[in-house]
Formats: C-alpha cells, sequence, structure tokens
C-alpha cells in the first residue's frame, strides 16, 4: 500500500466504496480507513476531568484493535484515528509529547505505536522524554504500578522552563504513566502539564 | 580409521551437533519465523550456525510487466497483492521495510524477518501402518476407493465427485494406508476447522498405530513426527515442500475457491511432483475445466450410501420476508412449518441470509419454542449448540451458511429463508441440501427454500441435484 489509498476496510477488509461528494472534495479530511460498521463498534469516553482527555472507551473492538496494532505490529493501523487526533491536537498551542519507548524495546518492536499515531495524524512532536527501565506497564498489579520508582527521565539539553506541554499515550489504565511523566515536567519548571489519550481503560 | 569415520560421518550429513527429535520432527516440512519458535532462542541460533537451517527472507520481490514494476512478495503464504503489503520505517533496520498483512495473524513477516526451513536429516517414516474399520462399502465407494489408489499409485490429480452423503470419507481410507506404508507423507487438508475437527477423531481411531496432528488456528504443539497431517488450508502457509500426498477436503468451500493464495499455499505445501485429490460435492466449472484439460482421474458418486435419491428442494413464497420480520411476525408459511416441526418433534435447521435478519428473527421464534436458539460464525457456543440439536436438547437451530456442510443430524428438516440472496450460490444451496436424509432410517426429509423471487442460482441448484438423481437412478427419476 504505497500511496494513502485504502481500499478496503482496515478492520474487516470489505470494500469501502468511499462516495464522492462536494464536503470530501472541498474541506480537508483525511479519506476513510475503515467501513461504517467497524466504525460504530468504538465507543467515544465521556471526559469528567481537563487533566487527562481520553478519545475513546476500553471495549472489545478496541481491545482487538490494540491487538492487531502493538501485538501484531500492524502499523497501517495507525491511520484508523488519524482524523479524530488530528482534530483533537492540531490547534493546540502547548508542545506535544509522547511518551517514549526504551530504545531496546523499540528495536524489538520496529515501531513506536505512540509516535506513529501522531505521525499519521499529522500532527507535530516534540521528544522531551527518555524511558529509563524496560520494563512494561502491562503484567503489572495495580500496586505494583503505582509504587513503581520513576521510569522516565528528561532528555539532555531539552528546556522545559516555563512551556506548556501535552503528554501523549496510547491507553489510560491507572495513570501511572502519565503521572511519571508529568513529574518530571513539572519537576524540571514546566508551566502546565495535560494528557490525552487514544483509550480510556 | 579417521577417514573412514569422515566418510561415515559425511553419509550421515554429521554436521556438529547431534540433532535433537524434537526439533527435526517439528521443523521438516515446515517454514518458520526465525524468532518465534516453539523452542529456546539460543538453540535454534546454534543449529542455524551449524547449517541445520535454509534461510530467506519473509518478503522478496521481483520485476514485471513493460515498466519493471516491483512486485512484492511474501514468502510465507504468497501473497502478490501489493495492496496487503505495506511500507514503513523499521526502527529496527532504520530503513524502510515491507510486511504483509494477508498473513498477519500468524505472526508478522517482514523483508527484514528470516524464515526458516530444515535442511538437516530426515526423519523416521514407520511403514507399519494399519487401517482398522469394519465398515462396508457400497460398490460405487469400492470403485472410487481403487481408482483413487490407483491414482496415487500413479502419481496423478484426483478429483472425488460425490453427492453429500455418499460418503467420502471412507473413500480415502485405504489410499491414505496405502501411501502411508509407501513411506509418504499425507496432508488432508480442508477450508474450515469445523471439519478438521470432525474428520480428526475418525482418521484416528482407523489409524491407530499413525501419528497424525490435526492443526488448525491455536492448536498447541503436538509430539512426535505427524505422518499424517489434517489442516486447515491456511495452516499450510506454514508448510514448504512437505507433503507426497494432497488430499483436499471440501474443495468448493468458502474461502478456499475464493482466495488464491490458499490454492497457492495447497501448491507450495506439496512436494514437486506430488498428486493432488480434490474432494467436494459441489465441483466448480473452473475445476471441472482443469480436470479435463490435464486429465486427472475422476471418480464421480451419484448415489449416497444408503442408496436413496438426494431430496429434492420445493420452493416456497415468502414474500417481503425481511419487512415481516422487521415488522415482529414471523411470515405465516414459515410459522406454519415450523409449528409443523415442533409437533412432529423433528429436529430443524432454518437459514439466514444475514446476521442481523438472524438476529430479529430468534426472538420471534422463542415465542413458539423457547428452546429455540440462533448459531454464527463468530458465536463461541457453536460447538455446543450443534450438539445439543444432535442430542434433541434443542428442537431446531437459527444459523447462516456456517453450517452449510460438514453436519450430521439424525432426520433433520431444513428450510433457507431467503433463498434468493446473493449469499445463496448454487454450490452452497445444494450442500445445504445435502444435510436432508443422511441417516439410512430417515433416508427422506423435507427441505424448502423460502424466497422473494426465484433466482438462477436457485434453479441451477435444483436442477443439479435432479441431475444427479438422473444419473444415479437411471432415466425413469422425475
Amino acid at each position: 500500500m504505497k500511496g494513502t489509498e485504502v481500499m478496503n476496510c482496515l478492520l474487516c477488509n470489505t470494500p469501502l466504496n468511499e462516495p464522492v461528494t462536494w464536503k470530501l472534495l472541498l474541506t480537508n479530511h483525511f479519506p476513510k480507513t475503515i467501513c461504517t460498521d467497524c466504525e460504530n463498534k468504538f465507543k467515544p469516553y465521556e471526559n469528567k476531568e481537563k487533566a487527562v482527555t481520553s478519545l475513546y472507551q476500553y471495549n472489545e473492538a478496541m481491545k482487538d484493535y490494540l491487538h492487531r496494532y502493538k501485538f501484531l505490529h500492524d502499523i497501517i493501523l495507525a491511520k484508523v484515528f488519524r482524523e479524530q487526533i488530528h482534530h483533537h491536537l492540531s490547534k493546540q498551542n502547548a508542545i506535544i509529547v509522547p511518551i517514549p519507548m526504551h530504545p531496546l524495546k523499540l528495536k524489538e518492536r520496529t515501531f513506536s505505536p505512540v509516535d506513529e499515531l501522531l505521525n499519521e495524524a499529522n500532527v507535530p512532536f516534540t521528544h522531551y522524554l527518555e524511558k529509563i527501565t524496560t520494563e512494561t506497564q502491562g503484567g503489572k498489579s495495580r500496586q505494583q504500578r503505582l509504587n513503581a520508582p520513576q521510569i522516565f527521565r528528561l532528555k539532555n539539553g531539552m528546556d522545559v522552563v516555563g512551556k506548556d506541554f501535552i503528554l501523549v499515550d496510547d491507553i489510560y489504565t491507572t495513570g501511572t504513566t502519565i503521572k511519571h511523566g508529568k513529574k518530571v515536567l513539572l519537576d524540571e519548571g514546566a508551566k502546565s502539564v495535560t494528557a490525552f489519550t487514544l483509550i480510556r481503560g | 580409521m579417521r577417514n573412514r569415520l569422515c566418510k561415515v560421518q559425511q553419509k550421515f550429513n554429521y554436521k556438529g551437533i547431534v540433532v535433537e527429535p524434537k526439533i527435526r520432527d517439528f521443523f521438516i516440512g515446515r517454514i518458520w519465523t526465525r524468532n518465534h519458535t516453539p523452542f529456546s532462542q539460543e538453540k535454534i541460533e546454534k543449529y542455524i550456525e551449524h547449517q541445520f537451517f535454509n534461510i530467506k527472507p519473509g518478503i522478496s520481490f521481483f520485476r514485471k510487466g513493460f515498466l519493471q514494476r516491483q512486485i512484492y512478495r511474501c514468502n510465507r503464504c504468497h501473497n502478490t497483492n501489493q495492496h496487503e503489503i505495506v511500507h514503513y520505517n523499521c526502527a529496527r533496520c532504520e530503513k524502510v521495510c515491507v510486511y504483509c498483512r494477508h498473513c498477519i495473524n500468524m505472526g508478522r513477516v517482514t523483508s527484514c524477518t528470516d524464515l526458516l526451513t530444515w535442511n538437516g536429516p530426515s526423519s523416521h517414516y514407520p511403514l507399519s501402518h494399519k487401517l482398522v474399520w469394519e465398515g462396508k462399502y457400497t460398490e460405487a465407494q469400492h470403485e472410487a476407493a481403487q481408482q483413487l489408489q490407483e491414482s496415487i499409485k500413479t502419481g496423478r490429480h484426483h478429483l472425488i465427485f460425490a453427492v453429500c452423503g455418499a460418503g467420502k470419507t471412507e473413500i480415502l481410507f485405504p489410499a491414505v494406508e496405502f501411501a502411508l506404508n509407501q513411506g509418504k507423507r499425507v496432508c488432508i487438508a480442508t477450508p474450515r476447522t469445523d471439519v478438521v475437527l470432525e474428520l480428526y477423531p475418525r482418521f484416528q481411531k482407523v489409524f491407530p498405530k499413525t501419528n497424525l496432528h490435526a492443526l488448525y488456528g491455536s492448536v498447541p504443539v503436538q509430539q512426535g513426527f505427524p505422518q499424517l497431517v489434517i489442516t486447515t488450508t491456511h495452516q499450510l502457509y506454514r508448510f514448504e515442500n512437505a507433503f507426497d500426498v494432497v488430499i483436499v477436503d471440501e474443495a468448493d468451500a468458502f474461502p478456499y475457491t475464493y482466495d488464491r493464495t490458499l490454492q497457492k499455499a495447497v501448491v507450495k505445501a506439496k512436494k514437486e511432483d506430488a498428486p493432488i485429490t480434490l474432494v467436494t460435492a459441489t465441483p466448480s466449472p473452473q475445476i471441472l475445466s482443469r480436470v479435463k484439460r490435464e486429465k486427472w482421474g475422476v471418480s464421480f458418486i451419484p448415489r449416497r450410501y444408503h442408496g436413496y435419491p438426494l431430496p429434492v428442494p420445493r420452493y416456497e413464497s415468502l414474500w417481503s420476508y425481511d419487512k415481516k420480520i422487521q415488522k415482529g411476525d414471523i411470515p405465516t408459511k414459515l410459522e406454519e412449518w415450523t409449528k409443523a416441526r415442533l409437533t412432529n418433534k423433528e429436529p430443524f435447521l432454518i437459514f439466514f441470509p444475514t446476521i442481523r435478519l438472524m438476529h430479529m428473527a430468534t426472538s420471534l421464534f422463542q415465542q413458539l419454542d423457547k428452546r429455540i436458539v440462533s448459531v454464527h460464525a463468530e458465536d463461541e457456543e457453536r460447538k455446543e449448540k450443534v450438539l445439543k440439536l444432535r442430542k434433541e436438547e434443542v428442537p431446531g437451530l437459527l444459523t447462516t451458511t456456517i453450517l452449510e456442510r460438514g453436519i450430521t443430524i439424525k432426520n433433520i428438516q431444513v428450510a433457507v429463508v431467503g433463498a434468493e440472496s446473493k449469499i445463496f450460490t448454487s454450490s452452497a444451496l445444494i450442500q445445504i441440501s445435502g444435510r436432508v436424509g443422511r441417516n439410512s432410517q430417515f433416508p427422506t426429509g423435507d427441505i424448502v427454500f423460502f424466497h422473494h423471487g426465484i433466482t438462477a442460482e436457485m434453479d441451477e441448484a435444483r436442477n443439479e441435484i435432479i441431475r444427479l438423481n438422473r444419473e444415479g437412478f437411471g432415466e425413469g427419476f422425475k
């Protein structure tokens, strides 16, 4: 799939046949990548707090999506939510900071799921953080996660004083990852840090 | 002395380490990704170092056409559909790599993945296979079994064209026994997991001395070297140059006829000159023309094993059934049919064209009898529900085309709702009609096509059934 053209739904492989409308031709939209049936299986998350914004609930369809994207490494699925992510992040003034992966993990996985989501959504971002452990959050209990020592540090030569940040991650479960990232940035003198995740577990 | 030893070693292909039978038995004939074997990575690397494996890239490309366009091909599933090949920035290689989406459910294959094929010593093939089966053949079955054995002996492709309920599986027994005792590796492949699950215990029972494995989606690793493999056609992606005889059962089932790569997988999994046998009740025109052109062996059985004709479907109009069901009514004719089945205590199957319509109808049918349930492809309790019908714990099932083949239930009665729908092709309708009257105690039964207009596919199915009955019972058959 060299070009941007997606012929079949990326999730269920039915032909898309997107009708050509004036709206499609004249406004700036990403072309569709999944069919309406698949789209309807994802349920939007209603945000209650300001500090963390999430787009979708974690349900069966989302579980399946995450499995295919993160574990089967089907990178093209990063395109699925690009419209929504773009809509939400492109107009923000704050600096977008994705939650980083450990370099060894990155080699193993061959791609960074969060970075790819932002790339496909055409959202510019900067890596301010570095991960210092190779452990993953999955497979740990809630208690273990909450008590874990700091897992990030600021990258060398990055200046955060007086700046606004948005941390971006794929899924928010207990909130530990975001909390750790936030702490590093605020301790170094950031003005404000909010968070954005695709999924709320 | 030393020289002689060296010679002996060369003869046995000694490469520095003693091969573990477990690893050898697993990898013979298989094609597997380097980093996801069921063995420890250190061991595998050691074997690679000692050249027990051939390595090839997961995806390679060739040039084609006037413009010499690059065409990528996945070396596991042989997919060349460029829409299913994805380019990405690989963090491991730090350049652009490609991967194949077609077989991604088996673990991703990228251009930087190594695929391993076995290059070590071969396994020991026992030759003491014994067929333990006391059933009796009809004349037609006996003849077909002989023909098949003859074809396999001479290495010729073969087609077994036998009506639903002719006893196709039994025909395979002597040919499989013959091939196994010749020291050949045999594979029975089918597009459907259900069929694998049904065939496996049957073959296990009649070949008690043979090590046979069943392979499908989520099966655990089985021990020993399987000389006989019963598998879904999907799992053949993971084999290469492995089998001396390949038998494809239900060769007309979805998705085998539809997915070209599955057909390529069968060719890839067999050795180059190994014969293929296709077993089907509804061969497609493509198969028939190929059989004719390439002069395959053919066995044709138009009669069922119990000697009764195939039940011929009848048409019954059911105008605007979908609107009726949407409104919350079962159309009268369908309701009467179901009630008749309930009062006669006959098990029944009702086929629906879509899952959506079936779900709407389920609650309506449950008002007639609470025990009626529905089954579809993603239903986790599919097996249990069919078993319940067999045990007469439920009076009937509502289903999609998923149950069109492979199920045998005594005295079953069948209705197809919306037989004019696109999904009911003539071969699907023939298969559905073939569910009826398979038992020798109940050789007849009712098969109704409820329709909103008669389609060519319906006529084709009906005419084919009548034609087969004529072939089996002479021109006098009406």
